[in-house]
């Protein structure tokens, strides 16, 4: 994917070969791959939280905390991202696929 | 803690009895020295649990042996868990040239294992089951040839719960002079295991799940006419000048310092579901899982995949949701309704491959002897809401 003069990287599931490439040009051209023409605030917040935490933890954080934190349900995060809170947002907040049993 | 339905017994079982934390903390506080590394009474007090550990699980995976044909509970060899039970089995008995047999059911703690070795110059046969999951004795005999060292199979499958008639293809790898190998993650200190009768040369175990002990342990049962290689080398706490790793059991597949407060709370677990009887907690289980598919079963866009009779069976039941990705599935049954499962592939790629589900897996389901019919019903009542407000 080209953003501006960047060439962003992918590995096979789709997450950002390179976290430290991201920006705010980038998320939204992610965004936009997961079907989300214009990022809300409330997809900030939700983006800034992972980015957030997954800078200071190295992992992506748990969904219930994410919810707490941010004072949503998440009925109201899969809304927002479709693929859900750790595909979607994961993958717009630049982090390398969570791990899981998949 | 918070309030959790815990349906994810299949991964490791939760909680752990109380009994169970008790002994670990107390065996290592009172004895937590170096096992059989010293001459002192405590490490000789730690030897002897090991020794007596050893002692109990071999009689209960050959119960059938008559008395003074016991077994040699030297053969009794531990191991971090079952993967690292299988990679001995698998790398002591097969080599460059050799065939494997296994099936399409396994986990891939064999399923890697195998195919490391086909990478090194092996050749493995990976047996399909029926469409239920069962694989057929017959085709594990069509499989094998005249370079097949080892037929592997998974007993109690993590992702559908079916369980293999052990006895039968028993009978056709001593028909054929082939060792048989058996991965029973899923089914020690679940499903009654008698190794003598079923012709079972090495039985690798886990002593997380259904045996009750703490994540870290598990093992090997060698039977005593079994041929291996030893495979990993090093401290043995006895004859110390030896240049070389120790031939004799169980040395030969033991290195360095074992799991002592593991060891120990290994042993409580079994001490605690022999005293409430394998059979009764099968059936406890088994209930709940039959209430559990009936009432999944119901759910408008719900498929079961795999065998849903109640008989040769573990626990365990996988599911999907029509428009649902499993994981999605997964997260909101954990989040809003405090119940946890396991979703995606379970690390069996091939079974799901075989029942249509992969890439993306299944939604799993597995019941434990702590659950309760309220729990099965909330578990109900959760995914009947979700599959409710399904997306388009």
């Amino acid at each position: 994917m080209r953003v501006g003069e960047l060439e962003v990287n992918f590995d096979p599931d789709g997450f950002m070969a390179d976290p430290a490439a991201w920006n705010d040009a980038v998320a939204r051209a992610i965004a936009a791959e997961e079907g989300i023409a214009e990022l809300s605030d409330d997809h900030w917040r939700i983006v800034n939280f992972i980015r957030a935490y997954w800078k200071e933890h190295d992992l992506a954080p748990p969904v219930r905390l994410l919810c707490q934190e941010l004072g949503m349900s998440v009925r109201q995060i899969y809304k927002l991202f479709a693929s859900g809170p750790a595909r979607g947002a994961c993958r717009v907040a630049g982090l390398p696929k969570p791990d899981g049993c998949v | 803690m918070a309030d959790i339905t815990y349906l994810d017994n299949a991964a490791t079982t939760f909680p752990k009895p109380p009994e169970v934390l008790h002994a670990m903390c107390e065996f290592y506080k009172n004895y937590g020295v170096n096992p059989g590394r010293t001459g002192c009474d405590l490490a000789i007090h730690a030897e002897q649990m090991i020794h007596g550990t050893r002692k109990k699980f071999s009689a209960f995976f050959n119960p059938g042996l008559a008395a003074g044909k016991g077994k040699d509970p030297n053969r009794l060899v531990f191991a971090a868990n079952a993967t690292m039970a299988l990679n001995l089995v698998v790398n002591g008995t097969v080599g460059p040239g050799d065939h494997v047999v296994t099936t399409k059911v396994e986990h891939n703690s064999v399923i890697r294992p195998v195919n490391h070795k086909v990478r090194e110059g092996a050749e493995a046969a990976f047996v399909a089951p029926d469409a239920e999951g069962y694989v057929d004795p017959a085709e594990i005999r069509k499989a094998i040839k005249k370079n097949t060292k080892l037929v592997i199979v998974n007993h109690g499958s993590n992702v559908t719960g079916v369980v293999q008639d052990l006895a039968a293809i028993g009978a056709v790898c001593r028909e054929a002079g082939v060792p048989l190998a058996v991965d029973s993650a899923q089914t020690a200190g679940v499903i009654p295991i008698d190794m003598a009768a079923w012709n079972v040369s090495f039985l690798a175990f886990t002593g997380h799940k259904g045996l009750f002990g703490p994540t870290g342990t598990g093992g090997v049962c060698v039977a005593d006419d079994a041929e291996i290689r030893g495979t990993v080398y090093g401290g043995t706490g006895v004859r110390s000048a030896d240049p070389h790793h120790l031939e004799e059991f169980p040395y030969r597949l033991e290195a360095g310092t074992l799991n002592l407060a593991g060891i120990a709370g290994l042993c409580a677990g079994l001490d605690w579901i022999q005293h409430r009887g394998v059979e009764n907690i099968h059936a406890h289980e088994i209930g709940l899982l039959g209430k559990l598919q009936e009432g999944l079963a119901a759910i408008p866009g719900l498929k079961i995949h795999g065998t849903t009779k109640l008989e040769r069976r573990v626990a365990t039941l996988s599911v999907t949701l029509a428009n649902y990705d499993p994981q999605d599935v997964g997260t909101i049954l954990d989040v809003e309704y405090g119940i946890q499962t396991r979703t995606g592939l379970q690390c069996a790629p091939l079974i799901h491959e075989h029942h249509g589900t992969a890439p993306r897996g299944t939604i799993r389901f597995s019941v434990g002897p702590f659950n309760t019919a309220e729990h099965v019903a909330a578990a109900v009542r959760a995914v009947t809401e979700i599959a409710a407000d399904r997306p388009a």
